[in-house]
């Protein structure tokens, strides 16, 4: 009885979606993937630097699958994962041959790590030119599992109460000048936060830490002021600190530049303690950083790297080793053990590689006598 | 970290009223469209939400789910489904009865309209407000939803169900949509 109600509004829906697509319809093609028109009518107030069309963004039409159209279909899948790959860890990549492209193009699925390399890759690469071609890049979140959809969703939720938190310690800190006693405040409000947090969603996952989402990115201004206190902290510290190298990016975005002071937030007490150097560095540097010139800066990073090298070296003398030494290439973790397990193998046969050619040269070498030259 | 934004609070502030004034002065749908969205988009960001919240952008949202264009309430339920992910703007949703205006969202003919109203349902889902949010009609609703060849429909209905749902909750539902007590709820009408 049931089944005929139901089979007989999704019938009557049918006929209309071919006019209107509806939820209910089994199509390939989601309305999302088009391309809207730009709003041309708006006026100067509220007219952005890009014009866009009117729509409105929710975490729904976000995902970390990003669905790449026009690409050109001369062979430039490597070029093209090559510049995703700026924007983040791609977990998974393929070209969709089954989805209707236009004639000459390919159409490709990229599946990001973590949402916001897709949403800055999305910036970065949509209506922009390849090879050619005009690239138009969505959102394709009807690629997600339901754990995937479910993980999001409490991602994005833990983001933004933590995020209003920390606005709300803002505001704390603006009012009183004492930095001790918010702290203690933000202790107390914070934990009871958590608990609630815990209760409401039974399901979970302590374990996975805002996979999607960075807690509050710092500004560029702010992120200069932790790399100069960086540059200021002990070597030691700062090699342990920074593992992967803390050279600029180039998209000038700040994904992965999040320092850990903000990462470490269950941590209340070193938190504390943290937040408050960090206010105090603030006070100190900000003026003096916001008109630094690039050429400081740029001597600044010379300086820093210098002392990297310095502190390999000095690292390598211990060892009963006569002789400059290079400097060993830098453990990257690239976030996944597969990755790891890649990487690790890739150096190895890059060792064995080299050290080859060292040997050989010298068996060639040692039975031939040199031949008088001529002159 | 006040850097991440460009403009100081009372800036932002005074952006915002600005849009809410001119979405309420002008008598251009067009214009008022993209007020709604943009301030639909504003509520994305978590800095914006205070002011928002001032301004009683939620209840202009509210107002907007019983407008008879359809962006206006997609962009309003839109714009709900952002703000709801705060506890603050949540509850103030919550205090204005927001409920049976999202449930009624669940009807429409638009995909992004009922997938909004489904997270925002999620996000208003409190110990207090349960039996509201998970009524056995929207349950049923979920049911439906979760057997559509819709994948994003499917797995946002799954979440739901599975999530904010007890299985009692579920197996009822089951129950009465075989009977003869099938609620309507999610069922959009004909267009004529």
């Amino acid at each position: 009885m049931s089944r005929l109600l139901w089979s007989l509004t999704s019938l009557h829906k049918m006929d209309r979606s071919v006019a209107n697509p509806s939820v209910w319809d089994t199509q390939q093609l989601y309305k999302h993937h088009e391309q809207r028109t730009v709003a041309q009518t708006r006026p100067k107030y509220r007219e952005g630097r890009r014009l866009k069309a009117v729509k409105v963004y929710t975490i729904n039409l976000e995902s970390r699958f990003l669905l790449v159209q026009g690409v050109p279909a001369i062979g430039v899948m490597t070029e093209l994962v090559q510049l995703f790959a700026l924007y983040g860890v791609i977990e998974e990549y393929r070209a969709l041959d089954e989805y209707p492209a236009e004639q000459f193009t390919e159409v490709y699925l990229f599946q990001f790590k973590k949402l916001t390399s897709a949403r800055v890759a999305k910036r970065h690469t949509d209506e922009k030119s390849f090879f050619g071609g005009q690239l138009h890049v969505c959102y394709a979140p009807e690629y997600e599992t339901v754990e995937e959809t479910r993980q999001k969703l409490q991602d994005r939720r833990r983001y933004v109460n933590r995020a209003s938190q920390n606005t709300a310690k803002q505001h704390n800190l603006q009012l009183e000048e004492n930095t001790v006693s918010s702290c203690t405040k933000t202790q107390t409000s914070a934990a009871p936060e958590i608990q609630k947090g815990s209760e409401k969603a039974r399901m979970e996952n302590v374990n996975r830490d805002d996979m999607g989402f960075s807690v509050l990115p710092l500004a560029p201004e702010d992120d200069v002021s932790y790399r100069l206190h960086g540059f200021e902290q002990p070597l030691q510290l700062q090699w342990t600190t920074d593992t992967t190298l803390p050279t600029e990016d180039k998209m000038g975005s700040l994904h992965n530049a999040i320092p850990p002071v903000t990462e470490k937030e269950t941590k209340q007490s070193a938190s504390c303690k943290k937040e408050r150097d960090f206010i105090k560095r603030q006070k100190n540097l900000s003026p003096s950083i916001r008109f630094m010139p690039r050429t400081t800066h740029l001597e600044s990073r010379k300086r820093k790297l210098e002392g990297q090298a310095f502190f390999l070296n000095e690292a390598a003398e211990t060892e009963t080793l006569i002789g400059p030494k290079l400097p060993e290439l830098p453990k990257v973790d690239m976030e996944d053990h597969s990755l790891n397990v890649t990487a690790s193998l890739i150096r190895q046969t890059m060792s064995k590689v080299t050290s080859v050619p060292e040997i050989k040269p010298v068996q060639v070498k040692t039975p031939t006598v040199k031949p008088r030259r001529r002159i | 970290m006040a850097g991440k934004s460009h403009f100081s609070a009372s800036d932002r502030f005074e952006y915002l009223q600005g849009l809410v004034t001119e979405f309420q002065d002008t008598d251009s749908e067009e214009a008022k469209e993209q007020v709604l969205a943009n301030l639909a988009n504003f509520a994305y960001d978590p800095s914006n939400m205070e002011a928002l919240r001032l301004l009683q952008v939620t209840e202009l949202f509210l107002d907007m789910l019983t407008e008879e264009n359809e962006n206006f309430v997609e962009f309003g339920i839109g714009g709900l489904c952002n703000l709801s992910m705060e506890r603050e703007s949540r509850d103030q949703i919550l205090q204005s009865s927001g409920v049976p205006l999202v449930i009624s969202c669940l009807s429409s003919n638009r995909d992004e309209t009922v997938l909004s109203a489904i997270t925002t349902l999620m996000n208003l889902t409190t110990a207090a407000s349960r039996s509201e949010t998970t009524d056995s009609a929207v349950v049923q609703c979920m049911l439906r939803f979760s057997l559509t060849q819709n994948p994003r429909l499917r797995n946002l209905a799954s979440v739901f169900l599975e999530d904010y749902c007890t299985q009692q909750q579920v197996d009822r539902a089951r129950e009465e949509m075989q009977g003869q007590s099938q609620s309507a709820v999610g069922i959009p009408l004909p267009k004529d």
